[in-house]
C-alpha cells in the first residue's frame, strides 16, 4: 500500500525525469573530452590485436620456422603456409606465408600458438587497401611491417611477458 | 602350441603360449606405449617404454619381451606402471631436443604422442643436451641424428628384413650413435622403409622434407605402378599436390613395406615438366591447341591413313603399367578402327608360344605363400631389381627353406642362394634342360616322348640338387623372372619351366613386367586375342613387328618405346619414319618431341582412377588422389572421346568403374582362365640371347624422371646419366619471395606511425 | 658388398698376425662370423702402432666376411681400440656416472693441466694420450682411470701425479 502511494507521488512529481536530467545537467558543465583522431589517440593495451607482422631476431634472421601451428589453429583459415628447406642452409623456412585479412577475425590465436614469437598482432588498426588482392598479406609485407614496428612490438611483448 | 588365459587391465584374454604381452594387448586393441617394438622386427627391449605391472613381479617388466604365462595379471595403468613409464619418458627426453616445431616429424611423431600421453609436463633436466652430427646417407633419407632415441628399429630392419646390414650403433653410452659405416650412402632398394619405422624425426624423407605437416595432408589409397605385385600405397597430398607416398598395410601383398621406387617415383609427376595442354606439330614446330582441335586432328589423320594406307598400317603400343581401363579402351579403339596391331608386351622378344599361353601369365600361388616355401627355384629372376618386395618375402623363406637360382648375367641377392648358377644368356636353356633331365632320371613315370627328348642330356650335380629339392619338398615353387621373358627363346624357357613344375610337382609362377601385364592380357591389349582371352580371327602385329617393320601411324599410350621396349634403336627409326604418331603422355619433355605429331596430355600416376591386376590375378581398383595438371585428362576419358569422334560403338562409359565392370563381366564368364597348354616342342632348342637388362630406375617413365631415385646408388648405374643433369636443371627449388610493396599503413601518415604508437604506450 | 679383394688383410699385416686371427676364428662355429672381430681387431691394432685406420677396419670386415658396419661398431664400442694415432701411453679416464659423482671432473682437469693436452689429444712428444671413456666396470673404486692397461682406482690428484711419474712423465 505504502509502495503504491510512493509510486503515485513519484510519477506525479516527475522524480525520475528530474533524476535523469540531473545527470545531463552535471555533464553540461563538466570539461569535454574529445580525442582529435588521428592527431590524438586513446591509450591502448599492449595486448591490442591489430595488423599482423612477422618478426626477426636482432641479427636479422627471420623468426618463423614454418611449424604451421598458426595455420592449424586459425579458426578462420586465414593463414596459408608453404614450407621447405631454405636453399642456403637447409633450415626449415616458409616459402609462402600469407594471411587473408578479409578472413582474419583478429582472435590472436596465431600469436598465442607461435613457439618463437614470430607472428604477432601489432597495435596498427587503421590501414586500408587500394587495390584488389592487397588484403593478402604476403611474407614480404608482413616482415616489412615487423621490421618497421619492431621496437613497439618488442616493448609490448616485454610489458606482457610476466603474464605469459 | 597351447593357449593360456591372461588378464590385461581386468580383461580376460586368450593367448598363445610364447607370445609376448604386447602382442596380446595389440590384438585386443589395448595400447601400450612403445618405441623399439615393431611387429615385423625382432624384440630388442631397449627403449623400456612398454614397461607394465605384472602380478608377482617386484618390478615393472617390458611388455614386448615378457612371454605370457597362465593366470598372469597385467596392469598397464597401475601406479607402478605409470611411474615406470613416466621415468622412462623422462630419460628418453634427456637427450632429445624439445624443438618439435622445426622437426619434420612433428605432428606424427610417436615420441611426441607418447610424451604427451605418458610423460611429465615439466622437464627437470637443466644440463646441456648432447648433439650428434647428421650423416649424409644418400638422396632419399634425411637424417637428424640428435633426435635419435636409439630404438634400433632401422638397424634391425637392415639386418633382419633386408639382409644388408648397412646401419649400426657405433660408440657406447653417451657417445652411442646410429649411422652407416663412415658417411656411406644407404644402398638398399627398400631403404625408405626406415623412414616409417623411425618413431622420431631422426630419419625422414628427403624429397618431401618440411613440405607439409601430417595434419594438413589428405590420404588416398593407391596401388603402386612399378611392379607386378600391386603394392598397396597411401598417397598423401595437400591442396592438390602429392606430398609423399607411404605404405598401406596389406599382409597378403606387401606387408608393411614398400620399395623406394614406390615411395619416391611420385616426384616425376610433381617435379618434372608436365604436359598441360594438347600440342600439334605443324611444320616441325610444336603448337599448343585445345582438346577439340587436337582430337579432331587425330581423328582426321587416322581416317586419312586408314583410307590411303589401309588400316593394318595403324598400331597401338601400351605401357604395361597402364590401367586395365586404359588398355581395354585402347584395344577397343584400335579394333573399332579395324586394326589388330595392339601390344603391351614391350620387352618381350619371343612371341611364338602366345597362342598356347594361359589367359595371363602370373603366379599360381599367393605372394604370402612364398615365405613358407621350403624350396624355391628362381629362373633368370633378379628380384631385387625387378620386384624388391618379393625378394624380402623370399628372404623370409630362407630361414627354414632353400632358394636356388639359375640366371644369366650378374644377380645380387640379399639372401643365401645355393646352388647359385650364373651362366651366359645363351646357356640358360641348357641349364634348364639339365634340370628337366635330372627330374626325368629321378622320376619313374615320364612319358616316353619326353624321355626321348632329353635322352642325351647329362645333368650336372647342381642340376641334380635343384631337381631333387623341388621334388622332395611339398612346399616348393619356381619363379620365372621378369627378364626371362626378354630372352629370345623365352617360349622354350616357359615350356621348360612348366615341365620342371609338372615333373617335380612344385608350384609355378611367372613374374611380369610393369604393374598390369595381367590386366593387359585380360583387357585384350594383344594382337592375337580379344579381351578375356577370346580368340581373334585376325592376328595383328606384335611389338616386335610394329617396331621393326614399321607402321604408318602409331598410337602410343603412355609409353616411350625408344626406352621402354627391347627394340630401342628400331623404335627410334620406325617412329621417326612413320607419318603420324599420337603420343598420350603426362610429360612435356622426352625423345618423343622428335617423332610425335600430336601430344595428348593425360593424367599421370596418382591422378587417374583405374585398376591393376597383379601377378596373382588380384584386381585392385583405386581412385585418383589429385586432379591432373592443367588441361590433362585421365586417359580413359581421352580414349572415350576419341572413340566417339571416330564414331565407334560402345564408347559411352561415364566412369572408369563402368569400364572395369564391362571387362570383369567378360572375364568372369570365361572358364579355365589360368591354364596354359604349352606344346611340347619337337626338338630341344639352344642358344638365344637377352638384351642388356635395364637398371632398376630405368624401367619406366616415372622412375626415369624422379630426380631423387636417379641420384640414389641404384640410379648411379643408370647408363643415361644425361637425364640427371636435365632433371636437376628443371627442378631447382623456388627462391623465397623478394619484398614487394608495403601495405598502406594507417590512413593518416604512415611515416609517423611508429612514433605515435610509442607516444600512446607512454601515456 | 665390396669390390675390393676380401683377402687384402693378408698383405697389410704379418703372416704371424694372420695366423693368430685364424686361431681365434677356429674357436667359433663357421657360420658365426662376428665373434672373432674383437680378437682380429686387437691383433691388427698391435701391428699398426696401436691404432686402427678406416682401411684396416674395412679389411678386417672383408677378411671375416662381415658387414663393414659390424666391425666399426665393435671398434667404436670398446675403449681399447683407437681410431686415430695415439701416444705410447694411453690414459683412459672414466667420466661416467659413478666416477663423475666421485669427482672425475677434477681428475680430468688435473690430467689436462699436467699433460698440457685436452681430452682426445696426444702430447707433442708422442708419449701420452688422454681419452675420455664410458664406464669400465670399476665403479667401486671411482673415480678411476686406466693407464697402459692397468686400472688405477680411488684417484686423487696426488695419486694421478704418482701414476704419471711412474709412467715417466716429466713436466
Amino acid at each position: 500500500m505504502l509502495l503504491k502511494l510512493k509510486q503515485f507521488f513519484d510519477t506525479f512529481f516527475l522524480v525520475e525525469l528530474l533524476k535523469g536530467l540531473s545527470v545531463t545537467g552535471r555533464h553540461l558543465w563538466k570539461q569535454k573530452i574529445t580525442v582529435l583522431y588521428p592527431e590524438e589517440k586513446t591509450p591502448m593495451s599492449p595486448r591490442f590485436r591489430g595488423l599482423h607482422a612477422l618478426r626477426r631476431y636482432p641479427n636479422g634472421e627471420e623468426r618463423c620456422i614454418a611449424c604451421k601451428l598458426c595455420e592449424a589453429v586459425c579458426p578462420a583459415l586465414a593463414i596459408t603456409i608453404d614450407a621447405g628447406p631454405r636453399q642456403s642452409d637447409g633450415t626449415r623456412r616458409t616459402t609462402k606465408y600469407e594471411i587473408d585479412l578479409f578472413k582474419c577475425i583478429y582472435c590472436g590465436f596465431c600469436e598465442e600458438s607461435c613457439p618463437v614469437d614470430s607472428i604477432v598482432e601489432t597495435r596498427v588498426f587503421d590501414y586500408h587497401f587500394e587495390k584488389r588482392g592487397e588484403h593478402i598479406m604476403t611474407k614480404a609485407k608482413l616482415l616489412a611491417i615487423g621490421d618497421k614496428l619492431e621496437p613497439q612490438i618488442a616493448a609490448d611483448r616485454a610489458a606482457d611477458a610476466k603474464y605469459r | 602350441m597351447g593357449t593360456v588365459t591372461i588378464e590385461i587391465d581386468g580383461v580376460s584374454l586368450e593367448a598363445e603360449t610364447g607370445s609376448m604381452i604386447i602382442e596380446i594387448a595389440d590384438d585386443a586393441g589395448m595400447h601400450i606405449p612403445r618405441f623399439c617394438y615393431h611387429k615385423k622386427l625382432s624384440v630388442a627391449a631397449n627403449c623400456r617404454m612398454c614397461l607394465v605391472d605384472v602380478s608377482n613381479s617386484p618390478k615393472a617388466v617390458p611388455a614386448c619381451a615378457t612371454p605370457v604365462a597362465d593366470g598372469m595379471k597385467v596392469l598397464t595403468n597401475s601406479t607402478k606402471a605409470r611411474i615406470a613409464q613416466k621415468s622412462v619418458m623422462e630419460f628418453l627426453l634427456i637427450n632429445h631436443p624439445l624443438d618439435c616445431p622445426i622437426c619434420d616429424q612433428g605432428g606424427e611423431c610417436e615420441l611426441q604422442d607418447v610424451a604427451l600421453g605418458f610423460g611429465n609436463d615439466v622437464s627437470r633436466f637443466t644440463e646441456g643436451k648432447r648433439v650428434v652430427q647428421d650423416k649424409n646417407i644418400g638422396p632419399l633419407i634425411e637424417t637428424d641424428m640428435t633426435r635419435c632415441i636409439h630404438c634400433t628399429r632401422c638397424v634391425r630392419f637392415g639386418t633382419e628384413v633386408v639382409g644388408m646390414r648397412e646401419m649400426g650403433a657405433t660408440g657406447r653410452g653417451e657417445h652411442m650413435e646410429i649411422g652407416t659405416y663412415i658417411e656411406k650412402s644407404i644402398e638398399s632398394e627398400v631403404s625408405g622403409n626406415i623412414i616409417d619405422l623411425c618413431p622420431v624425426g631422426a630419419l625422414t624423407a628427403k624429397p618431401s622434407r618440411y613440405k607439409a605437416r601430417a595434419w594438413e595432408m589428405q590420404s588416398t589409397a593407391g596401388v603402386s605402378p612399378h611392379d607386378c605385385l600391386g603394392t598397396n600405397i597411401e598417397i598423401h597430398h595437400r591442396r592438390g599436390e602429392v606430398i609423399r607416398v607411404v605404405p598401406r598395410e596389406n599382409e597378403k601383398i606387401n606387408e608393411v613395406w614398400i620399395s623406394d621406387r614406390d615411395r619416391f617415383s611420385y616426384q616425376s609427376v610433381t617435379d618434372s615438366e608436365r604436359l598441360t595442354q594438347p600440342k600439334i606439330k605443324k611444320d616441325g614446330q610444336w603448337q599448343t591447341c585445345d582438346w577439340e582441335t587436337a582430337l579432331t586432328h587425330v581423328c582426321d589423320q587416322l581416317n586419312n591413313i586408314k583410307q590411303s594406307e589401309g588400316v593394318e598400317n595403324i598400331g597401338a603400343l601400351i605401357s604395361p603399367s597402364a590401367t586395365l581401363e586404359e588398355m581395354y579402351l585402347t584395344q577397343k579403339l584400335m579394333r573399332g578402327l579395324g586394326s589388330h596391331n595392339i601390344d603391351h608386351r614391350l620387352r618381350q622378344v619371343d612371341f611364338s608360344s602366345q597362342f598356347e599361353a594361359p589367359m595371363f601369365p602370373g603366379m599360381e600361388f599367393d605372394i604370402d605363400a612364398l615365405e613358407d616355401m621350403d624350396a624355391t627355384l628362381l629362373i633368370d629372376a633378379d628380384l631385387r631389381r625387378e620386384q624388391p618386395l618379393l625378394a624380402l618375402r623370399l628372404r623370409k623363406s630362407t630361414r627354414h627353406g632353400r632358394v636356388m637360382s639359375v640366371h644369366s648375367g650378374e644377380v645380387e641377392n640379399n639372401f643365401k642362394v645355393s646352388p647359385n648358377v650364373s651362366v651366359p644368356a645363351s646357356d640358360l636353356l641348357a641349364q634348364l634342360q639339365g634340370i628337366v633331365a635330372a627330374l626325368i632320371e629321378q622320376h619313374k613315370e615320364v612319358s616316353a616322348e619326353l624321355t626321348e627328348l632329353f635322352v642325351d642330356i647329362k645333368p650336372t650335380p647342381d642340376q641334380q640338387t635343384i631337381a631333387s629339392e623341388l621334388r622332395i619338398n611339398d612346399n616348393a615353387c619356381l619363379l620365372v623372372g621378369q627378364s626371362a621373358l626378354e630372352h629370345s627363346k623365352s617360349s622354350h624357357i616357359r615350356w621348360l619351366a612348366k615341365t620342371i613344375s609338372d615333373l617335380s610337382g612344385c608350384a609355378f609362377g611367372e613374374l611380369t613386367a610393369g604393374a598390369n601385364t595381367a590386366g593387359g592380357y585380360i583387357a585384350g591389349a594383344l594382337p592375337h586375342r580379344l579381351s578375356a582371352a577370346e580368340e581373334s580371327n585376325i592376328c595383328g602385329w606384335n611389338t616386335q613387328q610394329m617396331l621393326q617393320k614399321g607402321l604408318s601411324a602409331y598410337l602410343l599410350m603412355n609409353t616411350e618405346p625408344e626406352l621402354d621396349s627391347s627394340y630401342r634403336d628400331a623404335a627410334r627409326v620406325s617412329l621417326l619414319k612413320s607419318k603420324f604418331v599420337v603420343m598420350m603422355t603426362p610429360f612435356a619433355k622426352g625423345e618423343f618431341l622428335d617423332y610425335a605429331d600430336v601430344l595428348l596430355p593425360i593424367a599421370g600416376f596418382t591422378e587417374t582412377s583405374g585398376t591393376f591386376i597383379n601377378v596373382c590375378g588380384e584386381w585392385q581398383s583405386f581412385t585418383a588422389a589429385v586432379k591432373a595438371k592443367g588441361e590433362a585428362r585421365p586417359a580413359w576419358k581421352v580414349l572415350r572421346v576419341l572413340g566417339n569422334l571416330l564414331e565407334l560403338d560402345g564408347f559411352d562409359y561415364v566412369s572408369s568403374q563402368e569400364i572395369n565392370a564391362a571387362v570383369k563381366e567378360r572375364f568372369e564368364s570365361t572358364t579355365d582362365a589360368r591354364v596354359g597348354h604349352f606344346q611340347r616342342p619337337d626338338s630341344l632348342e639352344s642358344g638365344g640371347e637377352k638384351p642388356r637388362p635395364l637398371s632398376m630406375y630405368d624401367m619406366d617413365s616415372l622412375t626415369r624422371r624422379s630426380l631423387c631415385l636417379q641420384m640414389s646408388v641404384q640410379g648411379q648405374d643408370n647408363w643415361r646419366r644425361d637425364q640427371i643433369e636435365h632433371l636437376v636443371a628443371s627442378q631447382s627449388l623456388p627462391e623465397t619471395e623478394s619484398p614487394d610493396s608495403l601495405i598502406n599503413l594507417s590512413a593518416s601518415s604512415a611515416e609517423s606511425e611508429t612514433a605515435s604508437l610509442q607516444e600512446s604506450s607512454d601515456a | 658388398m665390396s669390390s675390393e679383394d676380401p683377402k687384402r688383410l693378408t698383405t697389410m699385416i704379418s703372416a704371424k698376425a694372420i695366423e693368430e686371427i685364424e686361431h681365434w676364428r677356429s674357436k667359433y662355429p663357421a657360420d658365426r662370423k662376428r665373434p672373432p672381430i674383437i680378437a682380429a681387431l686387437k691383433v691388427v691394432q698391435a701391428e699398426n702402432e696401436n691404432w686402427l685406420s678406416e682401411e684396416h677396419m674395412k679389411a678386417v670386415a672383408d677378411y671375416l666376411d662381415v658387414p663393414h658396419i659390424a666391425v666399426f661398431e665393435v671398434a667404436t664400442f670398446y675403449t681399447m681400440f683407437h681410431l686415430k694415432p695415439v701416444g705410447k701411453n694411453v690414459i683412459s679416464v672414466c667420466t661416467n656416472l659413478s666416477c663423475m659423482m666421485c669427482g672425475s671432473d677434477k681428475i680430468v682437469e688435473h690430467l689436462q693441466s699436467r699433460l698440457g693436452i685436452k681430452l682426445g689429444e696426444t702430447t707433442s712428444d708422442g708419449q701420452f694420450s688422454l681419452k675420455e671413456v664410458e664406464c669400465m666396470a670399476a665403479c667401486g673404486g671411482a673415480p678411476m682411470l686406466e693407464a697402459s692397461e692397468i686400472y688405477h682406482e680411488n684417484l686423487t690428484p696426488e695419486k694421478v701425479d704418482s701414476i704419471l711419474n711412474d709412467l715417466g712423465w716429466e713436466a
